[in-house]
């Protein structure tokens, strides 16, 4: 037993260091890349298409970058995995662009991600662990059960209509959602700010927390149509989101399960067209 | 979620022997890492408290009808399309409080949330259509009320439930410490209760000061305490250590795997109000709310008056039990001194008797018949002898009833030559017991000694008497005088004898009043038991003592010790 057997020292802190210090790094970075990619778009033409890919992979991956050293808790040799990454995300996004089979470059994020974290002991408490079927499933009924009463309930109030008018496009942006949205959505926000918080929190305020900042992301995300009634839908659904894959983490000890309930949802979301 | 867990509990098998057969041992370790990888191998063997407390599918279990109440009233509202004013919409209350009553805060909350969502596709078509009317207000206060009532509701149930668990801890805690066993089976027991109760991985209890034995209990695992450890520190300080996350917590110095869900960590004084007897200490994994720990809390309060009332229990049973011995000892003493009183009273009825006989039969001879001097002078020296005994026997009997009136001897203290007292005694005891060997080596100087001859000469008298009586014909009797070596200032006077000896059982009663040691081989030996009272009484009364070494078979040595000047 931990309590009677392991030296006891009072004069610690009781929780570990943010690695403040990698964070600002990697957030500077990101910004640096965003910069510079916005004012490519500024050119216009092809290089300004070019500079808006790079600003949005640049997002996605200081996003993973971030999530990376707060599951890590600031040790070294963090960089590399986070540069390799990081170009994944950026070759990934700019191959989209290519051809029409582009987008399932995308896919190749989420295995990278797998196989750069699987193997190290740092990564054993952020939910690296396959689920028991039961578990995927109630992820999977959860984000259908959202993405289903999305659909309704806007076709319903606002007139939105359910249809997908260009599957390519369709299928994009399903695989970016695999690929990177959902994928940096449930590494940052589950894998690690609630992974992390909830050892030092309490489950509710590390839920609150986690979730409040994923509804941020989601609603200050410039791809988002600027109406109200859109910004509120986000916030309410990203929130349920949030707090149902936090729950099924905490739950399944898994983020796959999460990961499968905003896939589902995001798949009904991208159905819905004006 | 918790308390509701909490509410649900059920006694069940103790997690190890799951944890054994599953994780290994692995899962015996300490570490919660280990441990918390063992849960993940074997997800579905592992009875933890804190994976019940998070389960949805334990939650669902429960929620399952309340659900499927909740789909039901959905479509029918949605087949009779009467919009959001419907009055079925009510009915949705139904589950909700169901759930409220079923799953707490928790479950309450949960499909009351359900049940506005499925309100949502209804009333909120209806507010953008007409806007913020009578009817569209009713409807969103009938979309927000399930998840309010629900929450509502169910944290009183919460709240009532976990005011009743907390007084079945109590009681169930109080159970395990009254039973009859040893003090560390009793706390293993309360330990295993307060596991299941707060749906804890491990619990520990430690009883003991800081520095002094310590006593540990509890499971599952093995239970090491170090001095170090964080229930040191508790016990040390009577302060509580809480700890979030048992894996990753810099304070416990282990930078090793981190679980994937936390393990929390409490360690609370048992404090019974004379400042803390032993730690409580509980590890549990996921959650540590309010309601668990303030269930810790009390229960620790709880456990401390336990604690201490067996304690004292125990040490009231020690000391009745002692005093049940000592009563029966006592009870065992009188009934011996009884017999011992009865056996003189015959003793002294004889002793006295005997001379009585002589003293009357050679009377009688000398009244009635005419003898000659020589017979007459003979009789009559039979009759001095006689009443002479009679009177050494009365003076002895005096003695004793001065003794035991607690009243001193008189005493009368003057020079005594040893040597001369010693040789004359001898010398007597020579010509009477002929069947002896007796020896003495008068020593080449004594210190003087002060005390009254007469008792000296009695104690002597005594000390020979017994080594004569209980020691064989041809027994040797060795007589010595000289200063006590490990006895500064005092003289010692011993008399040894090889006779039948003393075992060591009776050696400490032999100075009682009235005892003879039982002998079959000195059955015949005549005496009222009082000789060696009589030596101890008289040495005791000049500031001596007596001392006695004997071996059954191999003789007894006296060592009379009194104080030269």
């Amino acid at each position: 037993m931990v309590l009677l057997a392991a030296p006891f020292d009072r004069a610690r802190p009781a929780t570990l260091p943010v690695p403040w210090r990698a964070g600002l790094q990697i957030a500077v970075a990101a910004l640096a890349v965003v910069l510079a990619g916005l004012a490519l778009e500024t050119r216009g033409g092809g290089s300004g298409s070019i500079g808006r890919t790079l600003a949005g992979a640049a997002v996605h991956a200081g996003l993973l970058g971030l999530g990376w050293v707060l599951i890590a808790g600031g040790r070294s040799g963090w960089s590399r995995p986070v540069l390799r990454l990081a170009a994944l995300v950026v070759a990934a996004s700019l191959v989209s662009r290519l051809s029409a089979w582009g987008p399932l470059a995308y896919l190749a994020v989420p295995v990278a991600v797998w196989a750069e974290a699987s193997g190290r002991v740092e990564f054993a408490g952020a939910g690296l662990a396959w689920p028991t079927l039961r578990a995927a499933a109630l992820g999977l009924a959860g984000g259908a059960f959202l993405g289903i009463h999305l659909l309704i309930t806007s076709s319903l109030t606002f007139g939105y209509l359910v249809r997908i008018d260009a599957a390519g496009a369709y299928w994009a942006a399903v695989a970016y959602d695999v690929g990177i949205s959902a994928l940096t959505a449930e590494w940052l926000f589950r894998g690690a700010l609630f992974s992390t918080t909830w050892r030092a929190w309490a489950f509710a305020p590390a839920v609150g927390f986690s979730t409040a900042l994923a509804v941020l992301r989601y609603v200050l995300d410039p791809t988002l149509p600027a109406a109200p009634e859109v910004w509120l839908g986000a916030a309410l659904y990203t929130g349920l989101l949030g707090v149902a894959a936090c729950a099924l983490r905490a739950w399944s000890q898994s983020l796959l399960p999460g990961y499968l309930a905003t896939l589902i949802f995001f798949l009904a979301y991208r159905a819905l067209g004006h | 979620m918790i308390r509701a867990h909490l509410l649900r509990w059920r006694p069940r098998p103790p997690a190890h022997a799951g944890r054994a057969e599953a994780g290994g041992e692995a899962s015996e370790s300490g570490d919660p890492g280990e441990r918390e990888r063992a849960t993940e191998r074997t997800p579905r063997r592992l009875p933890s408290g804190a994976a019940s407390q998070l389960d949805p599918s334990h939650r669902s279990g429960v929620l399952v009808p309340q659900v499927a109440l909740l789909a039901v009233i959905a479509m029918a509202i949605a087949y009779v399309r009467t919009g959001p004013g419907s009055i079925l919409r009510h009915l949705y209350v139904i589950p909700t409080l169901w759930a409220a009553l079923a799953g707490g805060r928790t479950g309450g909350a949960a499909i009351g949330l359900l049940a506005g969502l499925l309100q949502a596709p209804v009333v909120l078509p209806a507010v953008e259509r007409l806007g913020l009317t009578s009817q569209t207000v009713d409807g969103l206060i009938s979309l927000a009320a399930p998840v309010a009532i629900g929450w509502a509701v169910g944290r009183l149930v919460d709240q009532a439930r976990e005011r009743a668990h907390r007084l079945r801890a109590v009681l169930e805690v109080q159970q395990a410490l009254s039973h009859e066993a040893p003090l560390e089976a009793r706390l293993n027991l309360a330990a295993e209760r307060i596991r299941a109760l707060l749906g804890a991985e491990r619990v520990g209890v430690v009883l003991g000061s800081e520095t002094g034995d310590r006593l540990v209990a509890g499971g599952p695992g093995p239970m090491v305490l170090d001095q170090r450890s964080a229930a040191s520190w508790t016990l040390s300080t009577a302060q509580a250590v809480e700890v979030s996350d048992l894996s990753t917590d810099p304070r416990l110095g282990r930078a090793g795997r981190p679980a994937s869900r936390p393990v929390r960590g409490l360690t609370l004084a048992l404090d019974a109000g004379s400042g803390p007897l032993g730690v409580l200490a509980v590890e549990r994994l996921g959650e540590l709310p309010a309601g668990i720990r303030a269930a810790a809390e009390e229960i620790a309060r709880h456990l401390a008056l336990g604690i201490e009332n067996v304690r004292l229990t125990l040490r009231q049973r020690r000391f009745t039990g002692e005093l049940e011995d000592k009563v029966a000892a006592a009870t065992v003493r009188l009934r011996e001194l009884d017999q011992a009183k009865t056996e003189f009273l015959s003793v002294v009825a004889h002793e006295l008797r005997t001379p009585l006989t002589a003293l009357q039969g050679f009377s009688e001879l000398l009244i009635e018949r005419s003898l000659p001097p020589e017979r007459t002078s003979r009789f009559l020296r039979h009759i001095h002898g006689e009443a002479e005994r009679l009177g050494r026997i009365v003076t002895e009997l005096l003695d004793l009833s001065r003794i035991e009136a607690g009243r001193g001897l008189d005493l009368k203290h003057e020079e005594v030559d040893l040597a001369e007292l010693v040789e004359r005694n001898i010398d007597l005891f020579a010509a009477e017991h002929r069947g002896h060997r007796f020896e003495w080596v008068p020593p080449a100087a004594l210190p003087s000694l002060s005390a009254d001859p007469d008792a000296i000469d009695r104690m002597l008298k005594n000390l020979l008497s017994n080594a004569v009586k209980y020691s064989p014909r041809g027994g040797r009797v060795a007589v010595a005088a000289r200063p006590a070596l490990d006895r500064p200032g005092m003289l010692e006077l011993s008399v040894e004898d090889d006779g039948v000896g003393i075992s060591a059982k009776d050696l400490p009663r032999i100075f009682d009043r009235y005892v003879r040691v039982p002998n079959p081989e000195t059955a015949a030996a005549r005496g009222l038991g009082l000789g060696l009272c009589m030596v101890q009484a008289l040495a005791e009364a000049h500031g001596g003592s007596v001392e006695v070494e004997s071996l059954p078979g191999k003789g007894s040595r006296f060592r009379l010790l009194l104080p030269s000047h």
